[in-house]
Protein backbone atom coordinates (compact mmCIF):
# COMPACT_ATOMS: atom_id res chain seq x y z
CA UNK A 1 0.00 0.00 0.00
CA UNK A 2 2.64 2.03 0.79
CA UNK A 3 4.60 1.75 -2.43
CA UNK A 4 1.31 2.42 -4.33
CA UNK A 5 0.61 5.57 -2.54
CA UNK A 6 4.06 6.82 -3.35
CA UNK A 7 3.84 5.77 -7.07
CA UNK A 8 0.44 7.80 -7.09
CA UNK A 9 2.10 10.64 -5.93
CA UNK A 10 4.77 10.66 -8.33
CA UNK A 11 2.26 9.92 -10.98
CA UNK A 12 0.52 13.31 -9.62
CA UNK A 13 3.38 15.06 -8.82
CA UNK A 14 4.88 14.65 -12.71
CA UNK A 15 1.42 15.88 -14.33
CA UNK A 16 1.33 18.85 -11.85
CA UNK A 17 2.21 21.35 -14.70
CA UNK A 18 0.02 19.99 -17.45
CA UNK A 19 -3.29 19.74 -14.91
CA UNK A 20 -2.42 22.88 -13.84
CA UNK A 21 -2.29 24.36 -16.84
CA UNK A 22 -5.66 22.71 -18.22
CA UNK A 23 -7.51 24.12 -14.78
CA UNK A 24 -6.26 27.59 -15.65
CA UNK A 25 -7.53 27.74 -19.19
CA UNK A 26 -10.81 26.04 -18.42
CA UNK A 27 -10.84 28.89 -15.80
CA UNK A 28 -9.53 31.91 -18.36
CA UNK A 29 -11.72 30.61 -21.00
CA UNK A 30 -15.11 30.10 -19.27
CA UNK A 31 -14.84 33.28 -17.12
CA UNK A 32 -13.91 35.47 -20.46
CA UNK A 33 -17.51 33.71 -21.94
CA UNK A 34 -19.38 34.35 -19.40
CA UNK A 35 -17.75 37.96 -18.99
CA UNK A 36 -18.05 39.19 -22.53
CA UNK A 37 -21.37 37.40 -23.41
CA UNK A 38 -22.80 38.98 -20.21
CA UNK A 39 -21.81 42.55 -21.02
CA UNK A 40 -22.57 42.55 -24.24
CA UNK A 41 -25.96 41.31 -23.86
CA UNK A 42 -26.31 44.41 -20.81
CA UNK A 43 -25.59 46.58 -23.56
CA UNK A 44 -27.85 44.96 -25.42
CA UNK A 45 -30.88 45.71 -23.64
CA UNK A 46 -29.82 48.61 -21.85
CA UNK A 47 -29.17 50.35 -24.95
CA UNK A 48 -31.50 53.00 -27.08
CA UNK A 49 -34.23 50.94 -28.92
CA UNK A 50 -34.45 48.01 -26.78
CA UNK A 51 -37.79 46.87 -26.03
CA UNK A 52 -39.06 43.66 -24.10
CA UNK A 53 -41.57 43.29 -26.69
CA UNK A 54 -39.32 42.82 -29.50
CA UNK A 55 -38.87 39.05 -27.92
CA UNK A 56 -41.92 37.32 -28.73
CA UNK A 57 -40.28 33.72 -27.62
CA UNK A 58 -38.63 32.59 -24.22
CA UNK A 59 -37.60 29.66 -23.74
CA UNK A 60 -35.22 30.42 -20.63
CA UNK A 61 -37.38 32.64 -18.91
CA UNK A 62 -41.11 33.52 -18.71
CA UNK A 63 -40.09 37.26 -18.52
CA UNK A 64 -38.10 37.34 -21.17
CA UNK A 65 -35.01 38.52 -18.74
CA UNK A 66 -31.68 36.89 -19.01
CA UNK A 67 -30.57 33.58 -17.11
CA UNK A 68 -27.61 31.93 -16.55
CA UNK A 69 -29.21 29.06 -18.41
CA UNK A 70 -29.12 31.02 -21.72
CA UNK A 71 -25.31 32.14 -21.45
CA UNK A 72 -24.64 28.35 -20.95
CA UNK A 73 -27.40 27.33 -24.52
CA UNK A 74 -25.89 29.98 -26.31
CA UNK A 75 -22.04 29.64 -25.71
CA UNK A 76 -22.01 26.01 -26.18
CA UNK A 77 -18.74 26.08 -28.40
CA UNK A 78 -16.43 28.36 -26.49
CA UNK A 79 -17.42 27.55 -22.98
CA UNK A 80 -17.02 23.60 -24.33
CA UNK A 81 -13.50 23.83 -25.88
CA UNK A 82 -11.37 23.96 -22.82
CA UNK A 83 -13.18 21.24 -21.44
CA UNK A 84 -12.87 19.39 -24.89
CA UNK A 85 -9.31 20.05 -24.72
CA UNK A 86 -8.82 18.24 -21.31
CA UNK A 87 -10.26 15.26 -22.31
CA UNK A 88 -8.21 15.14 -25.39
CA UNK A 89 -5.24 15.82 -23.20
CA UNK A 90 -6.60 13.39 -20.48
CA UNK A 91 -6.87 10.56 -23.58
CA UNK A 92 -3.58 11.17 -24.70
CA UNK A 93 -1.81 11.09 -21.47
CA UNK A 94 -3.66 7.74 -21.04
CA UNK A 95 -0.89 6.28 -23.70
CA UNK A 96 1.98 9.02 -22.44
CA UNK A 97 1.95 7.98 -18.97
CA UNK A 98 3.34 4.74 -20.35
CA UNK A 99 5.52 5.34 -23.60
CA UNK A 100 7.15 8.29 -21.92
CA UNK A 101 8.78 5.98 -19.09
CA UNK A 102 9.79 3.99 -22.04
CA UNK A 103 10.83 6.39 -24.68
CA UNK A 104 13.31 9.00 -25.01
CA UNK A 105 16.70 9.50 -23.61
CA UNK A 106 15.80 8.47 -20.10
CA UNK A 107 14.28 5.16 -19.89
CA UNK A 108 12.46 5.46 -16.17
CA UNK A 109 10.42 2.22 -16.84
CA UNK A 110 14.08 0.53 -15.80
CA UNK A 111 13.89 1.90 -12.84
CA UNK A 112 9.82 1.65 -12.14
CA UNK A 113 9.89 -2.27 -13.24
CA UNK A 114 12.89 -2.53 -10.72
CA UNK A 115 11.04 -1.69 -7.32
CA UNK A 116 11.36 -3.95 -4.69
CA UNK A 117 7.22 -4.01 -5.03
CA UNK A 118 4.39 -5.95 -6.92
CA UNK A 119 4.58 -4.74 -10.19
CA UNK A 120 0.34 -4.37 -10.14
CA UNK A 121 1.32 -1.43 -8.05
CA UNK A 122 2.90 0.54 -10.87
CA UNK A 123 -0.45 -0.47 -12.93
CA UNK A 124 -2.64 0.54 -10.11
CA UNK A 125 -0.62 3.75 -9.62
CA UNK A 126 -0.92 4.61 -13.22
CA UNK A 127 -4.61 3.85 -13.73
CA UNK A 128 -5.58 6.04 -10.18
CA UNK A 129 -3.88 8.81 -11.28
CA UNK A 130 -5.79 9.03 -14.48
CA UNK A 131 -8.98 8.65 -12.61
CA UNK A 132 -7.36 11.07 -10.35
CA UNK A 133 -6.56 13.77 -13.12
CA UNK A 134 -10.23 13.20 -14.86
CA UNK A 135 -12.27 13.51 -11.54
CA UNK A 136 -10.16 16.68 -10.35
CA UNK A 137 -11.42 18.22 -13.94
CA UNK A 138 -14.56 17.26 -13.56
CA UNK A 139 -14.58 18.55 -9.89
CA UNK A 140 -13.02 21.67 -10.76
CA UNK A 141 -15.32 22.29 -13.21
CA UNK A 142 -17.98 21.89 -10.70
CA UNK A 143 -16.61 24.63 -8.86
CA UNK A 144 -16.26 26.66 -11.07
CA UNK A 145 -19.71 26.86 -12.19
CA UNK A 146 -21.26 28.67 -9.42
CA UNK A 147 -18.27 31.36 -9.26
CA UNK A 148 -19.17 31.71 -13.18
CA UNK A 149 -22.71 32.00 -11.78
CA UNK A 150 -21.76 34.76 -9.34
CA UNK A 151 -19.80 36.57 -12.39
CA UNK A 152 -23.19 36.34 -13.72
CA UNK A 153 -24.89 37.93 -11.32
CA UNK A 154 -22.44 40.55 -10.83
CA UNK A 155 -22.42 41.92 -14.52
CA UNK A 156 -25.57 41.34 -15.05
CA UNK A 157 -27.89 43.91 -13.04
CA UNK A 158 -30.77 42.19 -11.02
CA UNK A 159 -33.42 44.41 -12.84
CA UNK A 160 -32.24 42.13 -16.39
CA UNK A 161 -31.96 38.89 -14.84
CA UNK A 162 -34.18 35.74 -13.61
CA UNK A 163 -32.55 33.56 -11.60
CA UNK A 164 -31.35 29.70 -12.72
CA UNK A 165 -30.47 26.44 -11.41
CA UNK A 166 -27.00 24.50 -11.47
CA UNK A 167 -28.70 21.85 -12.52
CA UNK A 168 -30.55 23.74 -15.26
CA UNK A 169 -27.63 25.44 -16.58
CA UNK A 170 -25.78 21.98 -16.89
CA UNK A 171 -28.46 20.57 -18.94
CA UNK A 172 -27.86 23.73 -21.39
CA UNK A 173 -24.32 22.43 -22.59
CA UNK A 174 -24.24 19.24 -24.89
CA UNK A 175 -20.38 18.42 -23.32
CA UNK A 176 -21.22 19.35 -19.82
CA UNK A 177 -24.61 17.09 -19.92
CA UNK A 178 -22.67 13.89 -20.48
CA UNK A 179 -19.97 14.69 -18.41
CA UNK A 180 -22.06 16.15 -15.22
CA UNK A 181 -25.38 13.91 -16.21
CA UNK A 182 -28.04 14.63 -13.31
CA UNK A 183 -28.88 10.90 -12.80
CA UNK A 184 -26.31 8.63 -10.42
CA UNK A 185 -27.08 5.58 -12.83
CA UNK A 186 -26.13 7.58 -15.98
CA UNK A 187 -23.44 8.94 -13.96
CA UNK A 188 -21.66 5.09 -13.46
CA UNK A 189 -22.59 4.08 -16.71
CA UNK A 190 -20.97 6.76 -18.86
CA UNK A 191 -17.53 6.96 -15.82
CA UNK A 192 -18.04 2.97 -16.20
CA UNK A 193 -17.28 3.01 -20.07
CA UNK A 194 -15.08 5.79 -19.42
CA UNK A 195 -13.02 3.28 -16.84
CA UNK A 196 -13.05 0.44 -19.23
CA UNK A 197 -11.68 2.41 -22.26
CA UNK A 198 -8.58 3.11 -20.34
CA UNK A 199 -7.62 -0.09 -19.13
CA UNK A 200 -8.47 -1.48 -22.40
CA UNK A 201 -5.95 0.99 -23.73
CA UNK A 202 -3.28 -0.13 -20.85
CA UNK A 203 -3.76 -3.82 -22.02
CA UNK A 204 -3.36 -2.92 -25.32
CA UNK A 205 -0.35 -0.47 -24.72
CA UNK A 206 1.40 -3.46 -22.43
CA UNK A 207 0.33 -6.14 -25.45
CA UNK A 208 2.63 -3.89 -27.90
CA UNK A 209 5.61 -3.35 -24.99
CA UNK A 210 5.80 -7.00 -24.48
CA UNK A 211 5.24 -8.35 -27.55
CA UNK A 212 6.28 -5.05 -30.44
CA UNK A 213 4.85 -5.09 -33.61
CA UNK A 214 3.14 -8.79 -33.09
CA UNK A 215 2.04 -6.95 -30.22
CA UNK A 216 0.10 -4.52 -32.19
CA UNK A 217 -2.16 -7.69 -33.73
CA UNK A 218 -2.72 -9.32 -30.48
CA UNK A 219 -4.00 -6.16 -29.42
CA UNK A 220 -6.30 -5.24 -32.32
CA UNK A 221 -7.54 -9.01 -32.17
CA UNK A 222 -8.04 -7.56 -28.18
CA UNK A 223 -9.88 -4.61 -28.79
CA UNK A 224 -11.70 -6.59 -31.40
CA UNK A 225 -13.14 -8.91 -29.01
CA UNK A 226 -13.62 -6.68 -25.91
CA UNK A 227 -16.08 -4.68 -28.44
CA UNK A 228 -17.48 -7.80 -30.12
CA UNK A 229 -18.69 -8.99 -26.72
CA UNK A 230 -19.62 -6.13 -25.17
CA UNK A 231 -22.04 -5.05 -27.97
CA UNK A 232 -23.35 -9.17 -28.55
CA UNK A 233 -26.49 -8.43 -26.49
CA UNK A 234 -27.13 -5.30 -28.83
CA UNK A 235 -26.56 -7.05 -31.99
CA UNK A 236 -27.58 -10.47 -32.12
CA UNK A 237 -31.12 -9.26 -31.28
CA UNK A 238 -33.00 -9.33 -34.62
CA UNK A 239 -36.55 -7.56 -34.68
CA UNK A 240 -39.37 -9.68 -35.06
CA UNK A 241 -37.43 -13.25 -33.64
CA UNK A 242 -39.22 -13.63 -30.49
CA UNK A 243 -36.88 -16.38 -29.54
CA UNK A 244 -33.27 -13.92 -29.33
CA UNK A 245 -35.29 -11.02 -28.23
CA UNK A 246 -34.65 -9.54 -24.74
CA UNK A 247 -36.17 -7.18 -22.36
CA UNK A 248 -34.09 -3.68 -21.82
CA UNK A 249 -33.13 -4.65 -18.02
CA UNK A 250 -31.80 -8.17 -19.38
CA UNK A 251 -29.91 -6.75 -22.06
CA UNK A 252 -28.62 -3.85 -19.38
CA UNK A 253 -28.04 -6.74 -16.83
CA UNK A 254 -26.04 -8.72 -19.59
CA UNK A 255 -24.08 -5.78 -20.87
CA UNK A 256 -22.76 -4.86 -17.09
CA UNK A 257 -22.22 -8.76 -16.59
CA UNK A 258 -20.23 -8.46 -19.56
CA UNK A 259 -18.21 -5.23 -18.47
CA UNK A 260 -17.41 -6.94 -15.17
CA UNK A 261 -15.80 -9.76 -16.99
CA UNK A 262 -14.05 -7.16 -19.52
CA UNK A 263 -12.92 -5.05 -16.19
CA UNK A 264 -11.52 -8.07 -14.54
CA UNK A 265 -9.68 -9.71 -18.07
CA UNK A 266 -8.07 -6.64 -18.84
CA UNK A 267 -6.68 -6.27 -15.26
CA UNK A 268 -5.50 -9.90 -14.70
CA UNK A 269 -3.42 -9.96 -18.49
CA UNK A 270 -2.09 -6.27 -17.92
CA UNK A 271 -0.82 -7.57 -14.60
CA UNK A 272 0.29 -10.86 -16.09
CA UNK A 273 2.21 -9.07 -19.41
CA UNK A 274 4.02 -6.80 -16.33
CA UNK A 275 5.01 -9.61 -14.51
CA UNK A 276 6.36 -12.14 -17.16
CA UNK A 277 6.14 -10.91 -20.10
CA UNK A 278 7.08 -7.36 -20.32
CA UNK A 279 10.90 -6.47 -21.52
CA UNK A 280 12.57 -2.80 -21.74
CA UNK B 1 26.25 -16.47 -5.62
CA UNK B 2 24.12 -16.11 -9.10
CA UNK B 3 23.65 -19.43 -11.33
CA UNK B 4 22.58 -18.51 -14.83
CA UNK B 5 21.61 -22.05 -16.00
CA UNK B 6 20.94 -22.64 -19.88
CA UNK B 7 19.20 -19.73 -20.63
CA UNK B 8 17.75 -19.44 -24.14
CA UNK B 9 16.02 -16.04 -25.64
CA UNK B 10 14.45 -15.69 -29.00
CA UNK B 11 13.87 -12.31 -30.55
CA UNK B 12 11.41 -13.07 -33.66
CA UNK B 13 13.30 -16.07 -35.32
CA UNK B 14 17.12 -14.77 -34.16
CA UNK B 15 18.49 -16.72 -31.33
CA UNK B 16 19.69 -13.84 -28.97
CA UNK B 17 20.70 -16.22 -26.17
CA UNK B 18 20.99 -20.30 -27.02
CA UNK B 19 22.35 -22.19 -23.72
CA UNK B 20 24.03 -19.15 -21.72
CA UNK B 21 25.54 -20.69 -18.22
CA UNK B 22 27.42 -19.29 -15.54
CA UNK B 23 28.38 -17.85 -11.90
CA UNK B 24 28.45 -14.60 -10.37
CA UNK B 25 30.26 -15.24 -7.26
CA UNK B 26 29.95 -13.16 -4.17
CA UNK B 27 33.34 -11.50 -3.46
CA UNK B 28 34.64 -11.12 -6.94
CA UNK B 29 34.34 -9.06 -10.65
CA UNK B 30 33.28 -11.33 -13.57
CA UNK B 31 33.36 -9.62 -16.73
CA UNK B 32 31.02 -10.57 -19.60
CA UNK B 33 32.63 -9.88 -23.01
CA UNK B 34 31.49 -9.79 -26.61
CA UNK B 35 31.14 -8.30 -29.82
CA UNK B 36 28.02 -6.10 -30.50
CA UNK B 37 25.17 -7.87 -30.31
CA UNK B 38 26.56 -11.11 -28.38
CA UNK B 39 23.94 -10.80 -25.77
CA UNK B 40 25.83 -9.01 -22.95
CA UNK B 41 22.87 -6.49 -21.85
CA UNK B 42 20.25 -8.76 -22.34
CA UNK B 43 21.65 -12.03 -19.70
CA UNK B 44 21.60 -8.46 -17.64
CA UNK B 45 18.52 -7.22 -18.63
CA UNK B 46 17.21 -11.02 -17.42
CA UNK B 47 18.89 -11.22 -14.05
CA UNK B 48 16.87 -8.69 -13.57
CA UNK B 49 13.70 -9.83 -14.52
CA UNK B 50 13.56 -6.70 -17.50
CA UNK B 51 13.07 -9.27 -19.94
CA UNK B 52 11.84 -12.62 -20.51
CA UNK B 53 13.57 -15.88 -21.41
CA UNK B 54 11.82 -18.88 -22.78
CA UNK B 55 14.04 -21.75 -21.32
CA UNK B 56 16.33 -21.91 -18.49
CA UNK B 57 16.60 -20.49 -15.00
CA UNK B 58 18.30 -17.81 -13.00
CA UNK B 59 18.87 -18.74 -9.18
CA UNK B 60 20.43 -16.20 -6.72
CA UNK B 61 21.80 -17.58 -3.27
CA UNK B 62 19.78 -21.10 -3.79
CA UNK B 63 16.50 -19.32 -4.56
CA UNK B 64 14.57 -18.25 -7.29
CA UNK B 65 13.50 -14.45 -6.69
CA UNK B 66 11.02 -12.42 -7.50
CA UNK B 67 10.72 -8.38 -6.11
CA UNK B 68 12.74 -9.36 -3.28
CA UNK B 69 16.14 -9.55 -6.14
CA UNK B 70 15.77 -5.71 -6.18
CA UNK B 71 16.70 -5.58 -2.46
CA UNK B 72 19.47 -8.18 -3.30
CA UNK B 73 20.87 -7.12 -6.74
CA UNK B 74 21.94 -3.77 -8.22
CA UNK B 75 21.46 -3.28 -11.66
CA UNK B 76 23.50 0.01 -13.48
CA UNK B 77 22.38 0.29 -17.02
CA UNK B 78 24.06 1.98 -19.67
CA UNK B 79 22.55 5.01 -19.45
CA UNK B 80 20.98 7.14 -16.56
CA UNK B 81 17.34 5.32 -15.96
CA UNK B 82 15.75 8.80 -14.03
CA UNK B 83 13.41 11.44 -15.00
CA UNK B 84 15.03 14.40 -16.84
CA UNK B 85 13.08 16.55 -14.88
CA UNK B 86 14.19 15.71 -11.56
CA UNK B 87 17.05 16.94 -9.37
CA UNK B 88 19.85 14.70 -7.93
CA UNK B 89 17.96 15.11 -4.59
CA UNK B 90 15.16 14.10 -5.89
CA UNK B 91 16.63 11.29 -7.40
CA UNK B 92 18.19 10.22 -4.19
CA UNK B 93 14.86 10.59 -2.01
CA UNK B 94 13.12 8.63 -4.83
CA UNK B 95 15.46 5.55 -3.97
CA UNK B 96 15.54 6.46 -0.13
CA UNK B 97 11.52 6.08 -0.43
CA UNK B 98 11.58 2.71 -2.58
CA UNK B 99 14.40 0.16 -1.35
CA UNK B 100 15.07 -0.40 2.46
CA UNK B 101 18.81 -1.36 1.05
CA UNK B 102 18.92 2.72 0.28
CA UNK B 103 22.55 4.11 2.23
CA UNK B 104 21.97 7.64 2.69
CA UNK B 105 25.29 7.60 3.84
CA UNK B 106 27.18 6.14 1.06
CA UNK B 107 25.34 8.02 -1.20
CA UNK B 108 26.48 11.37 0.75
CA UNK B 109 29.79 9.83 0.38
CA UNK B 110 29.38 9.59 -3.40
CA UNK B 111 27.96 12.53 -4.02
CA UNK B 112 31.24 13.95 -2.49
CA UNK B 113 33.59 11.51 -4.55
CA UNK B 114 32.21 12.53 -7.65
CA UNK B 115 31.90 16.38 -6.85
CA UNK B 116 27.81 16.13 -8.20
CA UNK B 117 25.24 19.15 -7.23
CA UNK B 118 22.30 17.91 -5.58
CA UNK B 119 20.55 20.90 -7.10
CA UNK B 120 21.35 19.92 -10.34
CA UNK B 121 18.75 18.72 -12.91
CA UNK B 122 18.56 15.10 -14.53
CA UNK B 123 18.56 16.13 -17.62
CA UNK B 124 21.14 18.91 -17.86
CA UNK B 125 23.55 16.86 -16.57
CA UNK B 126 26.67 15.96 -19.01
CA UNK B 127 27.45 12.36 -20.10
CA UNK B 128 30.47 11.99 -18.03
CA UNK B 129 28.07 13.13 -14.80
CA UNK B 130 25.22 11.10 -15.84
CA UNK B 131 27.19 8.26 -15.60
CA UNK B 132 28.69 9.09 -12.49
CA UNK B 133 25.53 9.89 -10.81
CA UNK B 134 24.27 6.29 -12.58
CA UNK B 135 26.80 4.60 -10.68
CA UNK B 136 25.90 6.22 -7.40
CA UNK B 137 22.66 4.91 -7.62
CA UNK B 138 23.53 1.52 -7.85
CA UNK B 139 26.09 1.52 -5.33
CA UNK B 140 24.83 3.35 -2.71
CA UNK B 141 22.15 0.40 -2.85
CA UNK B 142 23.68 -2.16 0.33
CA UNK B 143 23.25 -4.67 -2.26
CA UNK B 144 24.90 -7.89 -2.38
CA UNK B 145 25.38 -8.26 -5.92
CA UNK B 146 26.06 -5.28 -8.63
CA UNK B 147 25.70 -5.39 -12.17
CA UNK B 148 27.09 -2.35 -14.57
CA UNK B 149 26.31 -2.45 -18.89
CA UNK B 150 29.27 -0.76 -19.81
CA UNK B 151 30.20 2.01 -17.29
CA UNK B 152 32.88 3.18 -19.06
CA UNK B 153 30.47 4.08 -22.56
CA UNK B 154 31.25 7.63 -23.48
CA UNK B 155 32.86 9.06 -20.99
CA UNK B 156 36.34 11.43 -20.90
CA UNK B 157 39.20 9.84 -19.54
CA UNK B 158 39.51 11.93 -16.20
CA UNK B 159 35.75 10.58 -15.73
CA UNK B 160 37.20 6.72 -16.27
CA UNK B 161 39.89 7.04 -13.72
CA UNK B 162 37.20 8.47 -10.90
CA UNK B 163 35.03 5.21 -12.00
CA UNK B 164 37.91 2.65 -12.08
CA UNK B 165 38.60 3.85 -8.83
CA UNK B 166 36.01 2.55 -7.76
CA UNK B 167 35.84 -0.93 -8.06
CA UNK B 168 38.83 -1.31 -6.12
CA UNK B 169 37.56 0.65 -2.99
CA UNK B 170 35.15 -0.47 0.13
CA UNK B 171 32.41 0.18 -2.34
CA UNK B 172 32.99 -3.16 -4.23
CA UNK B 173 34.45 -4.82 -1.42
CA UNK B 174 32.44 -8.60 -1.09
CA UNK B 175 29.90 -7.51 -3.42
CA UNK B 176 29.46 -10.02 -6.13
CA UNK B 177 30.40 -7.91 -9.49
CA UNK B 178 28.93 -8.48 -13.24
CA UNK B 179 30.36 -6.11 -15.67
CA UNK B 180 30.28 -5.47 -19.37
CA UNK B 181 32.96 -3.22 -21.04
CA UNK B 182 34.56 -2.45 -24.18
CA UNK B 183 37.33 -1.21 -22.06
CA UNK B 184 39.00 -4.54 -21.07
CA UNK B 185 42.18 -2.39 -20.76
CA UNK B 186 40.79 -0.29 -17.89
CA UNK B 187 40.11 -2.83 -15.66
CA UNK B 188 41.16 -5.86 -16.80
CA UNK B 189 44.04 -5.79 -13.91
CA UNK B 190 40.78 -6.10 -11.42
CA UNK B 191 38.68 -9.05 -12.94
CA UNK B 192 38.45 -12.13 -11.50
CA UNK B 193 36.75 -14.01 -14.08
CA UNK B 194 35.65 -13.65 -17.69
CA UNK B 195 32.69 -14.87 -19.41
CA UNK B 196 33.31 -14.69 -22.90
CA UNK B 197 29.78 -14.71 -25.27
CA UNK B 198 29.80 -15.22 -28.84
CA UNK B 199 26.43 -15.10 -30.96
CA UNK B 200 24.36 -15.34 -28.00
CA UNK B 201 26.81 -18.50 -26.83
CA UNK B 202 29.21 -18.49 -23.81
CA UNK B 203 32.27 -20.12 -25.89
CA UNK B 204 34.83 -19.48 -23.20
CA UNK B 205 34.70 -18.94 -19.23
CA UNK B 206 38.14 -18.64 -17.38
CA UNK B 207 39.66 -17.57 -14.23
CA UNK B 208 42.10 -14.95 -14.94
CA UNK B 209 44.56 -15.29 -12.71
CA UNK B 210 45.37 -18.82 -13.25
CA UNK B 211 45.20 -18.02 -17.18
CA UNK B 212 47.43 -15.32 -16.56
CA UNK B 213 49.91 -17.95 -14.34
CA UNK B 214 49.23 -20.87 -16.09
CA UNK B 215 49.48 -19.87 -19.72
CA UNK B 216 50.73 -16.70 -19.34
CA UNK B 217 48.29 -14.61 -21.05
CA UNK B 218 45.99 -11.78 -20.82
CA UNK B 219 42.25 -11.39 -21.64
CA UNK B 220 43.01 -9.46 -24.43
CA UNK B 221 45.34 -11.98 -25.86
CA UNK B 222 42.62 -14.64 -25.20
CA UNK B 223 40.01 -12.09 -27.00
CA UNK B 224 42.16 -11.89 -30.10
CA UNK B 225 42.29 -15.58 -30.27
CA UNK B 226 38.67 -16.31 -30.22
CA UNK B 227 37.38 -13.03 -32.10
CA UNK B 228 39.68 -12.62 -34.62
CA UNK B 229 40.24 -16.45 -35.64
Amino acid sequence: MKFYLKLVHMEVHRFRYLLGGLMVLTLLMQFGVVLLWSLSERSIRTGPGWSEKLITYHPFSETGKLTFNEMMFNNQFWFSFPVLISIAVIAGYVFLIWYRDWLGRDTFIYRLLMLPSNRGCIYAAKLTAILLFTFGLVSFQLLLLPLEMMLFNLAIPEALRDPSYLSQAILQNQVLKVLIPGQLDAFVMAYAIGILTVLAAFTVILLERSYRVIGIGFAVIYVFVCGAALLAPITLQRPGNTASYLYPGETYSIMLALTVIIVFVSVWLSIRLLNRKITV
Amino acid sequence: MIEVRDIHKKYRRRKVLDGVSFQIEKGEITCLIGTNGAGKSTIMKAIMGLTPFRKGEIIIDGQKLGKERYEKISFIPDHLTMPPAMKLDEAMVFMADFYRSWNEDRAKELMGFFQLEGKERIGNLSKGTAAKFNLLLGLALDTEYVLMDEPFSGIDMFSRALITEVFSSHLIEDRGVLITTHEIADVEHLIDQAVLLKNGSVIRNFNCELLRMEESKSIVDVMKEVYQA
